[in-house]
């Protein structure tokens, strides 16, 4: 492989734009665990769920060119399905004090996960699709990116900086920052704990639906479509450390530009071992990753 | 007197302990009750049933003649019986400002009622001197402005009615503990708030409390006036240890 400063750039660039749709994955899962305290593990298919709905808005319903207006509606089905899901799958382990909560929520996601991938084998059959997009090329500089990738980039950055207005200016964000401090102060303080469960879990899962509507013409269309997400996903928590929204962010755009630089200049085949070989590293200077704090048992 | 908080038969059982066993006290409109009693007694407990964070096995709870067993945690907050915690329950990384704020936007505070909580909000970081601090996350404070703020936190609730604090004079500093106590009296005078005080500190029953209820191994012994109750045996004997005879 020739090193050139152009090359350099242009994978930097692609590293980055796609290190900022691994961080709404990661955003996701560490938005539900900061709140809810659990890990979702049917993140991937919430995913899945919304580049469906993305293929389905623009293909059957809406027409390629308002591919744009899908992205939003995607986003919200999939936070509605969130919304529904929550009170029946995770909500009744938190009415009554059980014990090992972390196992039930860890073999009820993972059920739900399994249920959802083959309801839509089941639905939409093995075939890989696409949504198609009618965005051109765009050059940025001298050197072209392709325009799907730019716009699921953009609106990607967009969506996290309306996460930020919402975590850090609006009264619900103040309740959900504090219930991610503590779940008993905040119920004594008077917030229903459980509602604000409820919202969390359904402005989570929308996060991973919308990182899969924006990447629906990216990548391809099918029922475990979200694997591959979900796993940097999940890297990106064990980079940034669990439950930190920089590190989510800060995570996503490493693994994004270390996949990306690793696949340009060392070998393409192994693109997905190298954010691997980044946890690794992580792990050995900071198990707690990144930004993650140590946590006091009381 | 109305009666503003009930307990009849409170019992709570982990397992084979008997944390709380029947504990029946009246709280009247307007009181400062002290809740004293030897570590392990059964006083946490106690105020974790009140407020809800656990179910007692048996008994009844009443706030203002209305029973609230079975209600969640923030349901009994917004009837207006808030509490403080032994451990420092603020969230750190929120400002003191927020601190003040969040019980009061959590009752569904919206317009002209939102300028009100933050007007009330900068009277009370007046009160206690805090206001510099406003901007600070609350974790940068020093153990004694922390119970302070914690204290003030519930006191930004305009139904409060009945104020449980538990420990909340442990390890601080008498001008800071000067403060919350001025702060207590004033609530209790201005608009008629009711205290539940877990304590140890004796010096600082005496000056607040009319009424105190000493409670022994899960068990209400004695209740009165402080003087009353310091002279009793069973009581000396359970925080003193049995005189040698």
């Amino acid at each position: 492989m020739i090193f050139t400063s152009e090359l350099f750039v242009q994978t930097l660039i692609a590293g980055v734009m796609i290190g900022v749709l691994y961080a709404l994955m990661a955003l996701g899962i560490t938005f539900i665990y900061s709140i809810v305290k659990m890990i979702n593990w049917a993140m991937g298919e919430f995913y899945m769920i919304g580049s469906y709905l993305q293929f389905i808005l623009v293909v059957h319903l809406l027409g390629p060119e308002f591919w744009w207006v899908a992205v939003p509606l995607s986003a919200l089905g999939v936070f509605l399905i969130g919304i529904l899901l929550e009170p029946v799958l995770i909500k009744p382990m938190f009415v009554k004090a059980l014990e090992r909560r972390d196992d039930y929520a860890t073999v009820v996601t993972i059920a739900l996960l399994l249920l959802l991938r083959n309801l839509a084998t089941a639905l939409s059959g093995p075939y890989q699709r696409t949504p198609g997009s009618v965005l051109p090329t765009i050059t940025i500089g001298p050197l072209p990116q392709d325009g799907a990738r730019v716009a699921a980039f953009v609106l990607a950055l967009v969506a996290i900086a309306l996460f930020q207005f919402l975590i850090k200016r609006t009264w619900l964000g103040l309740a959900l920052r504090a219930a991610s401090q503590s779940r008993i102060g905040v119920q004594t303080s008077g917030v229903d704990v459980l509602r604000l469960d409820q919202l969390a879990f359904g402005i989570g899962v929308a996060l991973a639906g919308l990182a899969g509507a924006l990447l629906a013409p990216v990548f391809l269309v099918f029922p475990t479509d979200g694997v591959v997400t979900t796993v940097k996903g999940f890297e990106i928590i064990v980079i940034g450390g669990l439950g930190s929204i920089p590190g989510a962010l800060v995570g996503g755009l490493m693994l994004g530009i270390v996949e990306s630089l690793g696949a340009a200049f060392i070998s393409s085949p192994y693109q997905n071992a190298y954010g691997f070989a980044l946890v690794l590293l992580v792990l050995l200077l900071r198990p707690t990753g990144l930004f993650g704090e140590r946590t006091r048992q009381a | 007197m109305a009666r503003l908080l009930e307990t009849r038969g409170l019992t709570k059982r982990f397992g084979g302990l008997v944390a709380n066993e029947e504990v029946s006290i009246l709280l009247e409109r307007g009181e400062i009750r002290g809740l004293i009693g030897p570590n392990g007694a059964g006083k946490t407990t106690f105020v974790n049933l009140v407020t809800g964070i656990h179910a007692p096995s048996a008994g009844d709870i009443r706030l203002d003649g209305e029973s609230v067993l079975g209600l969640a945690p923030f349901e009994i907050a917004r009837k207006g019986l808030l509490r403080t915690f032994q451990v420092c329950r603020l969230f750190g990384n929120l400002s003191v400002f927020e601190n003040l704020l969040l019980p009061y936007m959590a009752r569904g505070a919206k317009g002209s009622a939102l300028d009100e909580g933050i007007g009330r909000a900068r009277e009370l970081l007046e009160l206690t001197t805090l206001t510099r601090l406003a901007k600070l996350p609350a974790k940068g404070l020093s153990g004694g402005q922390r119970a302070l703020l914690q204290v003030c936190c519930g006191f930004m609730i305009p139904e409060l009615k009945c104020y449980v604090l538990d420990e909340p004079f442990a390890g601080i500093n008498p001008v800071i503990k000067d403060s919350i106590i001025d702060l207590i009296l004033h609530e209790n005078r201005a608009r008629g708030v009711s205290y539940l005080i877990v304590s140890h500190e004796m010096a600082v029953m005496r000056r607040l409390c009319s009424k105190i209820t000493v409670m022994i191994e899960g068990r209400v012994v004695a209740e009165g006036p402080l003087e009353e109750i310091a002279r009793r045996d069973d009581v000396i004997t359970a925080y003193l240890g049995k005189a040698l005879t």
